[in-house]
């Protein structure tokens, strides 16, 4: 069962998240920031990462960074949900070494529909 | 069971009534009211309450008030023996004791066996009184009891300071 | 639900309001950081962080708002952000004028959070002017001040500020467009319905004309405008996301002159391109290769590769020492639960060890230090679980800062407030009780306390006024107060009101019982009855409120420098520690916190003094003596025992021995309440279930402390 870590510091958010891949038979982990999420990451190897850019502490694309860094990390699919798809998010994401993209507000079943086409 | 009138009035349909006595009299208070009934136990005694409140004892771990109904509605004598008992009763603002010469039964009394108590000049706070009832050849004074217990000479109700 | 609301897309498996409680939650405490951040910020040395941090409360709203369908909460929010993302980018200069607004607008949020929680219908409240004056700050002007009501005395209004740093160019502004706005494919065409309501409702964004779009899925629109495509995009996005709009200028050539965003759409007849609002990114690792249509969208212009450390965004915060902790919510009711049934454990390992007494120790030496485990194991344990009840005061004092400071503003004062203690506990309980009546002695302090500027400064004072309100644990209790530096209580006014109200006053009268007087019902001494405090409602409920926590309210006041209010409360001591004494036959607890020493008497230490009071020496000091046995009328049986043994307790400052027959231990008491069922008795805290299962009587030390001054 792959295995998703799930990365916003907003708790409802979080959770419809959660739920949601939960529902659709994933094992979720939730971290609430960069630095929550990068600690998690030392102890489990995740089958995907689904990070919120705007976070207190280390932000979404300094999280992504750092776990491209990491020898476990560097072909996982990380996925940002951001508020914002411009052309400069997408330079930053893309330098950063995000795999892709999800632009909120989403709903459930785009989240799901993107996850099947990116999960190992 | 009929929906209890709040003035007290007779109301339609047959009410269960816990009868007691007091001395050579007998009353009846409205078995809802009634959450059990045990022995007298020595309560905790509370300085300069009036003389009818003994004190207040515990109820599984909660704290009751003890009223001894003998001495508030002086009576002749109060006796604590083994037979002496106390009806614990569970009214909408508080749980208290009430300690009675014994309990008889539980009746129930048809509207059509109730009287309108006429003035009674007696120690029982007439306006408690909600009437009176007859089974054969049994008298009861039914009591609001739940007016009766919150009224201040009961000594329940903090008057304010 | 109410109007407003819509139903986020996806299909009947989602139901998204399961979610929506915790969202209202969280939204509540982001707005109320944001305020207090708001608050907090220093308009001149506004740093990084903490503009970022308050942009984050809004950001964080509005997508939560617009991810549940919250469209109105989500459009003002986004005006918000908008404003505060200027400001965290160092566009704009913050000043008050943005503060205000900012906070005014966290106010509407959380009345049409409100609306959508309750499911309230019918109009919401129009937002069009705080919009408008968000708008205008954001684009760097100074807009008319809100048709406010009009103020009762002439309010320091900040000058209006020179709008700070030409914007930068994140829209270039070329004048008036006509443009040609897209929105497709739309999952629900209507959810794009309150587009046309954003151009009736930001005064100067233009004017729109829906026109037909020829596509079920697609609606267009004609729009007039003179703010750039980003803005409009931002302003959509909580309607439809931006890969789903396409904006055109009309009249411009084919593509290539005009300003195309994002995606082209699809010409009619090709298949249409899978849901937009996602992508990714070609060559970056973990993107599936291969079939299954990986939209692969590429922004590759030529510039120059972002250094891998990141691009133009604004930089992500400094990771801060900031330890997150890490918390759960539980209901309050199994916390209650969880305290009941440590205090039934309390009273039953009570009980053990009483009846372990009688055991011989060396026969049951097991027992006996299993036993003693027990005590201690229960001791923590009981510690553990009071303290999930306690928070601190800051919870409380925290809500005062903007109370006072549109509460002064609104009077026309200058006040500063101070708190210290915030980090004194409190039972959770304790706190939604206090704040009512402390909530009316600061307002008080406020109203009546602190003069006019122009008053104080008359008076040799600074203009501005302070009010402190403090919180410390003293024994047992936990004392609160409000000072405040203004005129203080006029004694004379005081006697004389209450002359008129036919209270029984003498001018003999002590200080404190005079201004003891005000806490009559219906007393106010106020000139001008201000719709904020004075109707005279209000002290003599605050008392009754406090005494109902089994608490004190006692005042001193200066004329002309000031006045202080003191709440004292006992800390909810569901359990206790207690030290049990016999009178007579019967069985008193008195709080150890209070017990200072005990000593047996010989006749000559102790004095009568006038009035049949008695006093002791104890070492060098005289203290008055309290005969347990004649304040509880304890019945005496011939040859019984009398009383020669003195606990000495300190309480309010001040001490006493009370004189008991003997000692009977000390042992941890869980504390009943005697009003419950009963009534308040005199001298008397509450009542404790010892370990035979008898009631014992726990004392007030405080009142019977008094009641040897006299």
């Amino acid at each position: 069962m792959p295995l998703i870590l799930a990365v916003d510091d907003s708790p409802s958010m979080r959770k419809m998240v959660s739920f949601t891949l939960a529902g659709a038979g994933y094992q979720v982990v939730e971290a609430v920031d960069g630095i929550d999420a990068y600690e998690k990451a030392q102890s489990q190897t995740f089958d995907l990462v689904l990070t919120d850019q705007n976070m207190p502490r280390l932000d979404g694309l300094g999280l992504t960074r750092k776990l491209r860094e990491h020898p476990n990390f560097k072909t996982t699919p990380i996925l940002m949900l951001t508020t914002e798809s411009s052309d400069m998010m997408k330079q930053a994401g893309r330098a950063a070494g995000a795999t892709g993209w999800l632009v909120k507000p989403f709903d459930p079943a785009r989240l799901l529909e993107v996850i099947k086409k990116v999960i190992k | 069971m009929s929906e209890s009138d709040q003035s007290g009035k007779v109301v339609s349909g047959p009410r269960e009534y816990l009868t007691f006595r007091l001395d050579q009299e007998e009353y009846g208070i409205d078995i809802l009211k009634v959450q059990e009934i045990r022995g007298y136990e020595k309560p905790t005694r509370i300085a300069n309450a009036p003389e009818f409140i003994k004190g207040v004892v515990n109820l599984r771990g909660t704290i009751v008030p003890i009223i001894d109904m003998r001495l508030k509605f002086n009576c002749a004598q109060a006796e604590y023996n083994s037979f002496t008992v106390v009806i614990i009763l569970n009214l909408r603002n508080r749980i208290v004791g009430i300690v009675v010469d014994s309990v008889s039964d539980v009746m129930e009394l048809a509207p059509e066996n109730l009287k309108a108590a006429p003035d009674i000049d007696g120690s029982v706070d007439s306006s408690a009184v909600v009437g009176l009832g007859s089974v054969g050849d049994r008298m009861l004074i039914l009591l609001d009891i739940e007016k009766l217990m919150s009224s201040v000479d009961m000594g329940l109700v903090s008057v304010e300071a | 639900m109410t109007e407003g609301h819509q139903e986020s897309g996806g299909g009947d498996s989602f139901d998204l309001s399961q979610f929506y409680q915790i969202f209202f939650e969280e939204a509540g405490e982001n707005l109320d950081l944001m305020e207090q951040m708001l608050l907090n910020l220093n308009l001149e040395t506004a740093d990084d962080e903490e503009l970022n941090g308050i942009f984050r409360c809004a950001h964080s709203v509005k997508g939560g708002a617009a991810t549940f369908g919250f469209a109105d909460v989500a459009e003002l929010t986004h005006q918000m952000e908008s404003l505060l993302d200027r400001l965290r980018r160092h566009e704009l200069q913050p000043n008050p004028m943005m503060v205000d607004v900012l906070l005014e607008s966290a106010d509407a949020s959380r009345v049409l959070l409100a609306r959508h929680q309750t499911g309230e219908t019918g109009e919401p409240p129009s937002n069009a002017d705080l919009v408008r004056r968000i708008s205008e700050l954001a684009a760097g002007g100074a807009p008319a001040p809100a048709a406010a009501p009009p103020a009762p005395a002439p309010v320091v209004a900040p000058p209006v500020p020179v709008p700070v740093a030409a914007p930068a160019p994140l829209s270039a502004n070329p004048g008036v467009r006509q443009l040609e706005i897209r929105m497709g494919p739309l999952e629900r065409p209507d959810q794009v319905d309150g587009v046309k309501d954003l151009f009736r409702d930001i005064v100067g964004l233009g004017s729109v004309a829906e026109v037909a779009s020829g596509r079920a899925d697609t609606r267009v629109f004609h729009a007039t405008t003179s703010s750039s495509n980003e803005d409009l995009l931002d302003l959509f996005a909580f309607h439809v996301s931006r890969e789903q709009v396409n904006i055109r200028e009309m009249g411009a050539a084919a593509p290539g002159a005009a300003t195309w965003t994002d995606r082209d759409d699809p010409p009619p007849g090709a298949p249409v391109a899978p849901a937009p609002g996602f992508g990714f990114f070609e060559g970056a690792p973990g993107v599936p290769t291969g079939g299954a249509a990986a939209v692969t969208v590429e922004a590759t212009e030529a510039r120059p590769a972002a250094a891998k450390t990141g691009a133009a965004k604004p930089a992500p915060s400094p990771v801060a020492a900031q330890p997150e902790a890490a918390t759960i919510r539980v209901a309050i009711s199994k916390v209650d639960q969880l305290i009941n049934l440590v205090g039934e454990l309390v009273i039953t390992q009570a009980m053990l060890a009483q009846n372990s007494q009688t055991l011989d120790p060396a026969a049951n030496q097991q027992l006996m230090a299993g036993l003693a485990d027990l005590d201690r194991n229960t001791r923590d344990l009981q510690e553990s679980v009071m303290s999930i009840r306690m928070i601190p005061m800051s919870i409380v004092f925290s809500r005062f800062p903007r109370m006072l400071r549109d509460l002064a503003s609104k009077l026309g004062k200058k006040v500063e407030f101070v708190t210290q203690g915030e980090a004194t506990e409190l039972d959770k309980g304790l706190v939604e009780k206090i704040t009512d009546p402390l909530t009316h002695l600061v307002r008080n302090s406020c109203d009546h306390g602190i003069e006019m500027p122009a008053d104080r400064v008359a008076a040799g004072k600074p203009e501005t006024g302070t009010i402190t309100l403090s919180a410390a644990h003293q024994g047992g209790s936990i004392v609160i107060e409000v000072r405040d530096d203004g005129r203080g209580l006029s004694r004379e006014k005081i006697l004389n009101k209450a002359r008129e109200r036919g209270l029984e006053v003498s001018d003999q009268m002590s200080d404190g019982d005079v201004w003891q007087l005000i806490f009559a019902p219906g007393f106010s001494t106020a000139e001008v009855v201000t719709d904020v405090s004075g109707r005279g409602v209000g002290m003599d409920v605050v008392k009754k409120n406090i005494a109902a926590l089994n608490g004190t309210v006692e005042i001193d006041s200066s004329e002309g420098y000031g006045m202080r209010v003191s709440v004292r409360l006992p800390l909810t001591l569901a359990i206790m520690d207690g030290m049990s004494v016999g009178v007579g036959d019967e069985v008193y607890i008195l709080p150890l916190s209070s017990v200072v020493e005990s000593f047996q008497v010989k006749d000559d230490a102790v004095n009568t003094v006038a009035q049949g009071s008695r006093l002791v020496k104890v070492r060098d000091e005289y203290m008055p003596v309290i005969e347990l046995e004649k304040v509880f009328q304890v019945p005496r049986y011939d040859g019984g025992k009398s009383s020669d043994i003195m606990v000495v307790v300190e309480a309010e400052g001040s001490r006493v021995a009370l004189l008991v027959d003997e000692l009977l231990g000390q042992q941890q008491v869980v504390v009943k309440n005697l009003e419950t069922n009963y009534r308040k008795v005199p001298n008397v805290s509450g009542a404790t279930i010892l370990g035979d299962g008898k009631v014992a009587l726990i004392l007030d030390t405080s009142t019977l402390v008094r009641r040897s001054r006299h």
